[in-house]
């Protein structure tokens, strides 16, 4: 047994390490960033699109699309590079990693340009320089008047965010709380679970135009320069990509573009975003939702169970060294998916596998998923095996039939049977696991509602919906089992 | 003299340290009816096992019409496997399946015979059994004595040379035995070579071509039904028939 465990361990480790080796090898490849580019004929941007005025979701002639200044920069150094721009929405905490592994070209998505973020990533000129804010309650108005007045009170920031390790700096006896989306921030606050939010003077006063209950009060924070700007990140060594977007960035700044034509354009969608706050406004977001919500689940089930089948056979092998071999892999694939944490097979596939091909993140969702689904029905159709009588493969052998006609037409359908009420469980939990894939921004019913939160500043009648949604979802998938394990009966 | 279908030589097979059957030598004549009889535990549902491989003996081989089953290919053996037809005592029978589908599938998916000629042929084999009325039922809904009789039926279906019965009365009712063991009369008065596994001493008296007796591994005698019953020649033949009631 423990010697098994060492060669486990062993596999595990060099797994790791040619990941890492094929990271190193990428980034020492000589700088032919612009030139790639180019030749691609697309920049793909990365954004956190939950920070309006920077950038955020908008419905734009029934589609919904990212918009703020953010993307009207990339749209410009795009433009000069001869590029088409393609927008690519993710969570803040997930850009640079994307960065890092070639999941986008680029990073706008109002991001400082500090000194421990240039350790890992290129940034251009600044094309913004602002300030920071704390949004309030405006009940509490004269409470609160800079950083020092939230002694013994909790305020907070996004995680990952220059804002979020200066508050922790630049304050005491306060605690700081990190969220990765603004819009929980703010719903933090007007449930007031926060007293105050901490954030970019432009998003601030986007918040405080478009929700009459918040107010903004000055930080007061000691800031360098480079706490306050905003850039644009490349990945580290791509200088001539740097230096062809230094010279958009620099028009941008000499231009004064961002005062006078970004933000105002953002702007007005922000209004046309809040005109009509109703939930039933947003329907077709929310039915992009469940379309992809479904998609997922549907195609990792799919998947997953023939996944499932073969791993439960390969754990089942009886035979020479080949088969022991089989039986030993399958067996080792199941504890070491059963063993993690699906949220980090679906970053590995989508981040780690991308270094290797590119994956679209709707697929890298779906084929993480169905292989960690398939761990778990293989357990399930193992024990469905083992549960169908001896007699019955000795009936069928002594019919003439082959061991795989036997498993395939006696044992499998019994087999299914048994476990139905298992597989109906999994397929179930698969409806509502499949939000996980929202990380690396894949607009299930999770993302959408999201976006609908920081489209409508509203906290949370979003979460209500997808709510309902869901539970329609999965009961509709309850009955429909219901039925076939009806019909299933016979004995 | 003709040539014999089953020949079984040196046949021996252990479990680990627990041996069950010791150099077992016999033959088995085409048409011809034998009665395994013994006392429990003395291995003669493991021998039966061993005729169509569901058991793997541990030395020893059985010929099948003169080739060697343990030298043979699976594939090879599945070929033979369809030549033996085996009853159980549990029936067996696929619960997921009505009646007829379980008499069809084997002829369909090992021998690829169509589907109508498959329902036909299951139909005459379930009047044979008394049970055509019953083609659409599930097993679950049969008495033991009709399950069995699908069984036998199924068997059939694949048109072997030799029957192999292992106990096949032994979980059923009483009043339920009587209809199994006239059809199996009725299958060897047909000619079928069978080789069955009871404890049905009046089964054995009546249809036996020869009587097995095994015990402790062994075959201890093989005579006719009429002198093993009335004279029986080993010592541990005479004490298990004096323990049985005639």
């Amino acid at each position: 047994m423990k010697k098994k465990w060492v060669l486990f361990l062993a596999l595990v480790i060099a797994l790791f390490t040619g990941a890492m080796m094929t990271g190193t090898t990428a980034q020492a490849a000589s700088d032919d960033s612009l030139a790639q580019v180019q030749k691609k004929g697309t920049l793909v941007m990365g954004t956190s699109p939950d920070y309006p005025p920077y950038e955020f979701q908008a419905t734009v002639h029934g589609k919904t699309k990212v918009v703020g200044m953010d993307v009207a920069v990339g749209e410009k150094i795009a433009k000069d590079l001869g590029v088409k721009l393609e927008v690519k929405s993710m969570s803040f905490d997930s850009l640079l990693v994307a960065l890092q592994t070639g999941k986008v070209d680029m990073v706008i998505s109002g991001m400082n340009p500090t000194p421990a973020r240039k350790k890992n990533v290129d940034f251009t000129h600044t094309y913004y320089q602002g300030g920071y804010s704390i949004v309030i309650n405006k009940a509490d108005k004269g409470i609160y008047k800079n950083k020092d007045s939230f002694k013994g009170k909790t305020i907070g920031a996004q995680t990952g965010s220059t804002m979020y390790n200066e508050s922790k700096k630049q304050t005491t006896d306060t605690t700081v709380k990190g969220m990765t989306s603004v819009s929980d921030l703010i719903l933090g606050l007007q449930s007031h679970k926060l007293q105050g939010v901490a954030m970019e003077k432009p998003s601030a006063e986007a918040y405080v135009s478009n929700n009459k209950e918040l107010a903004s009060i000055p930080s007061d924070f000691d800031l360098s320069a480079s706490d306050t700007s905003a850039s644009a990140a490349f990945k580290k060594g791509s200088t001539s990509l740097v230096n062809a977007a230094n010279k958009s960035v620099d028009q941008i700044k000499n231009q004064n573009l961002v005062n006078k034509d970004y933000l105002p354009a953002a702007g007005k969608y922000l209004k046309t975003n809040t005109v009509n706050t109703s939930m039933l406004h947003y329907w077709k977001a929310f039915l992009k939702g469940v379309e992809y919500t479904l998609i997922i689940t549907v195609c990792s089930v799919f998947f997953g169970f023939i996944l499932g089948v073969l791993l439960a056979l390969a754990r089942m092998a009886q035979g020479g060294p080949l088969m022991t071999g089989l039986r030993w892999l399958a067996t080792a694939y199941v504890e070491f998916i059963r063993g993690t944490p699906m949220m980090v097979q679906v970053m590995f596939v989508y981040f780690g596998l991308g270094l290797v091909v590119n994956l679209p993140a709707l697929m890298s969702g779906i084929i993480a998923i169905s292989l960690n689904s398939g761990a778990y029905v293989a357990e399930y159709i193992r024990g469905g095996i083992n549960s169908v009588d001896k007699g019955q493969t000795e009936a069928a052998r002594s019919l003439g039939m082959s061991r795989g006609y036997t498993m395939r037409y006696v044992v499998l359908p019994q087999a299914l049977k048994n476990i139905w009420p298992s597989l109906g469980n999994e397929f179930i939990t698969l409806i509502k696991d499949s939000s996980i894939v929202s990380i690396i921004g894949v607009s299930e019913l999770i993302f959408q509602s999201n976006i609908v939160r920081s489209d409508t500043y509203r906290g949370v009648a979003p979460i209500a919906v997808i709510m309902v949604l869901y539970f329609i979802l999965t009961f509709t998938a309850s009955r429909i089992l219901n039925f076939f394990e009806r019909r299933m009966q016979h004995d | 003299m003709t040539k014999p279908i089953i020949e079984v030589k040196s046949l021996a097979k252990n479990f680990g340290d627990n041996v069950v059957l010791k150099d077992i030598t016999e033959q088995v004549d085409p048409g011809q009816v034998i009665v395994v009889i013994g006392p429990s535990g003395g291995g003669k549902s493991t021998f039966l096992r061993c005729l169509n491989l569901l058991e793997t003996p541990t030395s020893g081989e059985v010929d099948f019409n003169g080739e060697n089953l343990t030298t043979l290919d699976p594939k090879r053996v599945n070929e033979l496997r369809e030549q033996m037809g085996m009853v159980f005592q549990n029936f067996n029978l696929f619960p997921n399946m009505t009646v007829l589908e379980n008499i069809k599938l084997a002829p369909m998916k090992v021998k690829a015979v169509d589907d109508a000629a498959a329902t036909k042929r299951a139909h005459e084999l379930l009047k044979q059994v008394n049970l055509d009325d019953h083609a659409d039922a599930f097993p679950s809904s049969l008495s033991g004595g009709q399950a069995q009789r699908v069984a036998i039926a199924r068997a059939l279906a694949m048109d072997p040379k030799v029957m192999l019965f292992d106990e096949p009365t032994s979980a059923l009712d009483p009043e339920m035995v009587g209809e199994v063991l006239n059809v199996m009369k009725e299958l060897a008065n047909q000619g079928m070579t069978m080789v069955v596994v009871t404890h049905e001493m009046g089964f054995a008296k009546s249809v036996a071509d020869r009587v097995w007796f095994m015990a402790d591994g062994f075959i201890q005698e093989n005579n006719t039904p009429e002198s093993f019953f009335s004279d029986p020649q080993t010592e541990r033949a005479q004490d298990f028939l004096s323990k049985i009631l005639m």
